[in-house]
């Protein structure tokens, strides 16, 4: 067998010292051939990310290299000198990170950024170096290159930055690219775009690749090996079709059970049939638009329209999915329903009253009846604040309980429910993990007795067996309590797998809106189609 | 002894009062209990700490006002003088050498200018006359030398062993609160292994122990840091102005932050018009240079105050109405820098997922604003008081140097460098009280600048996430 392009032996990774010290990366192995890819998978914390950086040795100062060896095209690169490895990390290495909102520097032209490795490896300049980045732009598939080199980074979209990001990782040849999350900040129909990009440049200049990623499905698409990381230890390593056909570890098959789909939604709950139900919040023509910075002396009326004339109605204890891609509207939506955000017009009716419409003090009363659950768990609750008074804000504003007794014999009940042990009421946030975290919040919005739960986005910082136990959570506590739900989500099989119907949301309008079964195996709008084919699958190749 | 209550002391009571119920609130909120921890667990930090609160004491000490009791010859009622004394000026008067007639050096015991003398055969000769109260016990003025250095050994030894019995009380009260054994505590602390960096505190309090046991020792004979034009000590001149620099410290900023908190929260909380008004309101005191606006408003006060003589029942009391009023000045025209700060943080949390959740509950926007707001920026608030701290100790001495800060009256470093201005041009040159009042102020502001360093990191979210 040949040599390979990269072989990493018995890497261990330790990050901190003394007792507060723990091991990021315990006996890596990994070996890339030339034109092979790897995939590593693991949830948030196994290492993944650790491994890529320790390969172009970009760790932080805080890890250690306890022992192993990392070869690289016959060279040891933990033996070279700092300078001998800038000229392998471009040249030899190539990278592409997560954010590519971030990766870029803001005050520079495109061109130039990508020309920045030209120079440093291939020494070019002028002319030369100006046709060389004309080239890499059409090669990420950007279109008028000429003009495009000469705009800034805010000038693009997601997933056009991302290609640059490509493109300059590109840009010294590398004969190993390593990407790191390359296609998590993007929307689905952006990720197959990128995805299949990916793996075409990597096919035409036979380079290897590692890719790093948390999705089962994205792996299936590019991987020609998978190696399943967890706590820094390889769990299991096999080809990419006898990985997916017998899945060996019991790790492995846990993470293959929490992925959210129909098929599993059936083989849960047979009886997919659910009668319609009572009405219980009615959404009409509602409308937000954004202004331009008003002040006292000066009204601009660029609106930006971010919801356009949306119709959609609550059944009683069933769940409403609103699905759309990034800038869709979906988030805006769900604070216009509960009044966060003031709507420009349109109504939502409940209980007879149109939210829009009545008084400050008549909202109030409301307010418990409508809740609402957040994306970010991180940022969702006052750091500031015991877990006990944040669940306790809610029952004090909206009068429930009558005593401290009352109220913190409630809290305990709450978090009991939720899945938690009652003693965390005297914790800080802090001490938790997001989908505790998540937990807390649920328990924040049952505190004040909510007929309906808006729930936006609240899996997607989580990873997927964290995720499909708050979807659990969510599903018995509608069965138990008979909430209705408002859920926002990005993820098709989330959809699928928790809600009774669907609405499809795309620039600010519904376009398309039913029962689940009917839009996600009989879609009708174009963009729906467009959306469920972009949807990566296990079983289906790019 | 009657206690007189000044405005200022009042309000510095006041601060202490508030620092106090922080300080237990903090022992009660871990999140605020364990930056402060890392503050006094750096040597440097730990030792300004012990210098500040060095400082501090001093300044309580001049803080406690009184009339002093007149003996009165006619019978047995009690008089009071007029004039308005503090506890420091008490503990001082019996320490310090008494005031001469004009300047004289550090340890000198001749004044600095020539006078007309009779000498013993009784011709009249020009001569350095000899000082009142310094150097007054030495027979042989020859002997100066050794008497100092005699009586400096003394003083190091008093010192180290008032320090001794310091550590040992400290000590003993340490074993008793940890329950662990005194030989063991002692250990940790002689290698440095208290989680607190204890070796620093009792470093610091060693050279305070020595350098007041050596002070103890040579005030009452000789001025250390000699006199000024009309022979008070530098000394206690310096000492005395640790008072007025601590007000204009700490009591601006207290006038500032009701400002800088109210304004800046609303303005970033609520945006639209009230953002607005507020933004117009700070864009336009910042763009007026605030030397003129102080400037302005000392002239007005001193009109004030001399067409109001009959208001103010001593010299004392008008000087520290002046001093109030400085403050006030200073706090008004100060508020916008945290005030900017504040809104931006304020315009970040209002985005945040916390706010949504507490307005989706029916909250009232202030409670949202207090419960939520004001705790995740008061971490901005900690940092600027203890940053803005030394600007102001420096801005009252730039201030009196052009006079437009504190009372001629008053004793401050400001008044000290302005009053030896002129004198910077004699031959020889009269430096001490230029010197004393730049020592005084430097180890001042230094503490101050390494303690707000200490507390910036340990309160900046973003390098504790670095941590």
């Amino acid at each position: 067998m040949l040599k390979p392009l990269l072989d990493v032996k018995n890497l261990s990774v330790r990050f901190g010292q003394g007792d507060g010290s723990f091991l990021a990366l315990d006996g890596f192995e990994l070996t890339v051939a030339k034109g092979e890819t790897v995939v590593l998978v693991g949830e948030s914390g196994s290492g993944k990310s650790i491994s890529a950086l320790s390969i172009s040795r970009l760790l932080p100062s805080t890890a250690l290299i306890e022992s192993g060896s990392i070869e690289f095209a016959g060279s040891d690169l933990l033996g070279l000198s700092e300078k001998a490895m800038r000229n392998i990390r471009g040249a030899g290495i190539g990278m592409v990170f997560q954010e590519p909102q971030s990766s870029l520097n803001p005050v520079m032209t495109i061109g130039s950024q990508i020309g920045e490795s030209l120079k440093r490896h291939h020494g070019l300049y002028g002319k030369a170096l100006l046709e060389r980045i004309e080239e890499l732009l059409v090669l990420v598939g950007i279109s008028n290159p000429k003009h495009r080199c000469h705009q800034y980074p805010h000038e693009f979209s997601g997933g056009m930055k991302q290609r640059v990001m490509i493109a300059i990782a590109l840009a010294g040849d590398p004969e190993l690219l390593i990407a790191d999350e390359p296609t998590t900040a993007l929307d689905v129909t952006i990720q197959a775009q990128v995805l299949s990009l990916m793996k075409t440049i990597q096919t035409n200049r036979n380079m290897g690749m590692v890719f790093i990623t948390h999705d089962l499905a994205v792996a299936y698409q590019v991987a020609d090996r998978i190696i399943v990381m967890k706590e820094g230890k390889i769990i299991e390593a096999a080809d990419r079709e006898d990985f997916y056909r017998t899945p060996s570890h019991e790790y492995t098959q846990k993470l293959f059970d929490s992925i959210p789909s129909w098929e599993k939604r059936l083989s849960e709950n047979p009886s997919a049939d659910h009668p319609a139900a009572e009405k219980a919040l009615n959404v009409k023509n509602l409308s937000v638009s954004f202004l331009g910075k008003t002040s006292l002396f000066s009204r601009r009326s660029n609106a930006m329209v971010a919801v356009n004339n949306v119709d959609l109605e609550l059944q009683e204890g069933r769940t409403l999915a609103l699905v759309g891609e990034s800038g869709s509207g979906k988030t805006t939506m769900a604070k216009a329903i509960l009044q966060l955000i003031k709507p420009s017009h349109g109504s939502v009716y409940y209980r007879g009253d149109n939210l829009c419409d009545i008084s400050g003090r008549q909202l109030r009363r409301y307010r418990g009846d409508l809740q609402m659950v957040f994306q970010d768990p991180y940022s969702s609750m006052n750091p500031r604040m015991l877990v006990g008074a944040i669940i306790k804000e809610g029952m004090i504003a909206q009068n429930i309980g009558i005593d401290k007794s009352e109220r913190d014999d409630r809290v305990r009940r709450l978090l009991l429910q939720v899945g938690l042990d009652p003693s965390y009421a005297l914790r800080y946030p802090h001490e938790f993990s997001g989908g505790q975290r998540q937990r807390i919040c649920i328990a924040r919005a049952l505190a004040v007795e909510p007929k309906v739960l808006i729930c936006d986005e609240p899996t997607s910082a989580l990873d997927v067996s964290v995720q499909s136990q708050i979807l659990h959570l969510l599903r018995d506590l509608q069965e138990e309590l008979g909430l209705t739900y408002l859920f926002v989500t990005h993820n098709i099989g989330v959809v699928a797998y928790l809600a009774h119907q669907v609405a499809v949301m795309h620039q600010g309008k519904i376009v398309e809106y039913g029962s689940v079964d009917d839009v996600l195996h009989r879609p009708q709008h174009v963009y729906t189609r467009a959306l469920l084919n972009a949807v990566p699958k296990i079983g289906m190749s790019l | 002894m009657s206690f007189v209550f000044l405005t200022t002391d009042i309000l510095l009571f006041l601060l202490i009062a508030i620092l106090l119920v922080y300080g237990i609130y903090a022992l009660r909120h871990e999140h605020l209990f364990r930056p402060w921890k890392q503050v006094v667990s750096r040597p440097f930090s730990m030792c300004a700490v012990v210098v500040l609160s060095f400082y501090f004491l001093i300044a309580i000490l001049d803080s406690v006002h009184f009339h002093p009791t007149i003996e009165s010859s006619s019978g047995n009622d009690v008089q009071h003088s007029t004039r308005i004394t503090s506890v420091l000026d008490l503990v001082l008067g019996s320490i310090i050498a008494g005031t001469e007639k004009t300047y004289s050096a550090p340890f000198s015991i001749y004044a600095f200018a020539k006078e007309t003398l009779v000498d013993e055969d009784g011709y009249m000769v020009r001569e350095y006359p000899r000082l009142k109260h310094a150097g007054s016990h030495l027979s042989e003025p020859a002997s100066r030398l050794d008497d100092i250095l005699n009586r400096s050994v003394v003083g190091v030894g008093k010192g180290l062993i008032g320090w001794i019995f310091f550590c040992a009380i400290i000590i003993f009260m340490m074993s008793r609160i940890q329950k662990l054994a005194i030989r063991g505590i002692v250990k940790k602390i002689i290698r440095g292994q208290s989680s607190l960096s204890w070796r620093t505190f009792f470093l610091s309090f060693g050279i305070i122990f020595v350098l007041v046991g050596i002070g103890l020792q040579l005030c009452p004979h000789y001025h250390v840091l000699g006199t000024d034009q009309v022979g008070n000590d530098i000394l206690y001149q310096s000492l005395k102005s640790a008072r007025t620099g601590l007000i204009i410290g700490t009591l601006t900023t207290l006038v500032m932050l009701p400002f800088a908190v109210i304004f800046g929260v609303s303005a970033g909380y609520f945006g639209g018009w009230v953002d607005d008004s507020i933004q117009y309101m700070y864009t336009t005191l910042s763009s007026i240079p605030s030397v003129l606006l102080i400037a302005a408003s000392a002239l007005m006060l001193d009109v004030y105050l001399a067409n109001h003589s009959e208001m103010f029942v001593s010299v004392t009391a008008r000087a520290d109405l002046r001093l109030l009023c400085l403050c006030l000045i200073l706090g008004v025209t100060t508020w916008t820098g945290l005030c900017r700060y504040l809104r931006a943080e304020t315009l970040k949390l209002r985005e945040s997922a916390y706010i949504d959740a507490s307005r989706a509950f029916g909250a009232v926007p202030w409670t949202t604003i207090w419960k939520h707001v004001v705790p995740n920026v008061m971490h901005i608030v900690t940092i600027s008081i203890v940053l803005d701290f030394s600007g102001l100790v420096l801005a009252e001495a730039a201030l009196s140097y052009l006079n437009i800060g504190v009372d001629p009256s008053m004793e401050s470093w400001g008044n000290m460098i302005n009053g030896a201005r002129l004198e910077l041009a004699r031959e020889p040159v009269v430096w001490w009280s230029l010197f004393a009042a730049f020592i005084f102020m430097f180890v001042l502001v230094l503490a101050a600048n390494i303690f707000a360093d200490a507390v910036r990191d340990a309160f900046d979210p973003r390098l504790r996430e670095l941590n």
